[in-house]
């Protein structure tokens, strides 16, 4: 379960965050929706220690991880999945060193095992014969699978993903969608998911929440955003509503 | 305007204050073992490649130009046959470290920024920290011991590479012997020089290690920043190696003579 709580950020003047809580809970999927630059990415990474917030608390199975030290982050993070926008592959590797990458750092597998958990988790992922090709050799949606691939392949707790679907076309990102989705649900991870794509995070969450300016607009089921009068959420959502 | 000198000010000392925490925290690592061999075989590989044929042909030409210069300039005062210490004791002790450390900084060093920049940028460092491991373990250290490591072995590489250059324009310009040129060439040579020399090199490649490494892993702003930040550490290197090598000369005079 994740808590966070009166959260705030600061980066150079301007206040990226303000004062945001909310909870989620096991295997729940929460979409947090927003225009680009409102803060989702810098609220994502805080989830997972990358950023230390201004004040507030970010509360992950009862431990808040923003008083914990480097080392015991750098632990804590095996528990966790993030997918980056662009995939953030190591470009020095191939897929298959990519993905088997957390497989040798963090677990004493043979050579054997590690080959065999990277093809399940690419057969997940719907990924075939690419193990030997390098990122610069992907498109951007193979890049992300990749991505996603790898974000999992240490049985991850909780998966972040952050604008999945940004840079996509609409096939691909309705199929990168569905895949995350799909992958959340058969491996009964957490999830946290940035996007501005209303259309596809309303097929992807358990709930969503809309951001603006730094703090939650909104945060409920589909229903309740289409619901919900405030004009930035009836704008942000007036496209895909109509 | 007051506030902005101020502010720059404080900005580049919190600036200097994170290279030092970032340096802390590469000896941290590598003084607690946590060192990738096979990574630093890797890089010392890549760096040595990519610099010792620049150094080969620059050594090459500083000590056949050393070699002219003094021995036109010693004819005039009868002493030609000192041409081989003139060109021995300038390499071993001055040229060859400093010329290797900028050589390096220039080809290698600025390798080191601009991938490390490039990563950095596509949110790979991130992504290490993301995936539970130490980019500064990962990614840092093993560039910056390989630097260490290898520059030592160009400045020696660059000393003898020079001394020969030396010792062609000796032989064939000068008309010395060759077995005179030789002997007054070991004998010019003692072990404070040599290790005057090596002491100079292990420090700048520890400042070109740094600078460059620091420089990539903070590098931002897409692929403009990637070319600005690597200008700049190159740029550091050579003003910190330059300032480096006064002092060191003065501490090792006063030391050793």
């Amino acid at each position: 379960m994740i808590k966070v709580e009166h959260l705030s950020k600061t980066l150079g003047d301007q206040k990226i965050l303000n004062d945001i809580s909310f909870e989620v809970a096991t295997g729940e999927i929460l979409v947090f929706l927003g225009p680009s630059g409102v803060g989702k990415t810098v609220l994502l990474k805080h989830l997972i220690g990358l950023l230390k917030p201004d004040c507030g608390s970010v509360i992950i199975n009862g431990k808040d991880i923003t008083k914990l030290s480097r080392v015991e982050q750098l632990k804590m993070r095996k528990d966790f999945g993030y997918l980056f926008q662009e995939g953030a592959l190591y470009d020095f590797m191939n897929v298959f060193d990519n993905v088997a990458f957390p497989l040798r750092e963090h677990t004493n597998l043979n050579y054997q095992q590690i080959r065999g958990r990277v093809r399940e988790v690419l057969d997940m992922v719907d990924l075939d014969d690419v193990e030997a090709k390098m990122p610069s050799e992907l498109s951007g949606g193979m890049k992300k699978r990749v991505g996603l691939a790898r974000a999992i392949v240490l049985g991850a707790k909780i998966l972040l993903c952050d604008e999945p679907t940004s840079g996509l076309d609409p096939i691909r990102s309705f199929d990168i969608s569905n895949l995350i989705r799909q992958v959340a649900k058969k491996i009964g991870v957490t999830m946290v998911m940035t996007s501005h794509d209303v259309d596809n995070s309303f097929r992807i969450a358990d709930r969503l929440a809309i951001l603006n300016e730094g703090h939650i607009e909104v945060i409920g089921s589909q229903q309740d955003l289409l619901s919900n009068q405030h004009p930035f959420v009836k704008e942000f959502l007036k496209p895909e509503a109509v | 305007m007051n506030m902005a000198i101020f502010k720059n000010i404080i900005g580049r000392i919190s600036a200097l204050g994170e290279a030092i925490f970032f340096l802390g925290d590469v000896f941290k690592v590598i003084f607690s073992g946590r060192v990738r061999f096979a990574q630093v075989l890797e890089q010392i590989y890549y760096q040595g490649v990519q610099s010792v044929v620049i150094i080969i042909l620059s050594s090459l030409a500083s000590g056949v130009v050393l070699g002219l210069q003094g021995s036109i300039t010693l004819q005039r005062f009868g002493a030609r046959e000192f041409i081989a210490p003139l060109v021995a004791l300038s390499l071993v002790r001055e040229l060859s470290p400093v010329f290797t450390a900028f050589i390096y900084s220039g080809k290698s060093g600025a390798g080191i920024t601009a991938e490390l920049g490039t990563m950095n940028t596509h949110e790979q460092i991130q992504a290490t920290r993301a995936l539970g491991v130490d980019p500064i373990e990962f990614l840092v250290v093993p560039r910056f011991l390989a630097c260490v490591l290898v520059m030592p072995v160009l400045v020696i590489i660059s000393e003898l590479i020079g001394i020969f250059g030396g010792y062609v324009v000796g032989i064939f310009q000068a008309q010395l012997p060759s077995a005179i040129y030789i002997r007054q060439t070991i004998q010019s040579i003692h072990y404070v020089d040599f290790f005057s020399g090596l002491i100079k090199s292990f420090f700048f490649s520890i400042i070109v290690a740094w600078v460059c490494c620091y420089q990539g892993f903070f590098t931002s702003g897409g692929a403009l920043g990637v070319g600005r930040f690597t200008t700049r550490a190159v740029a550091y290197s050579y003003i910190m190696v330059i300032l480096s090598n006064a002092l060191l000369t003065m501490f090792i005079l006063t030391i050793w003579g």
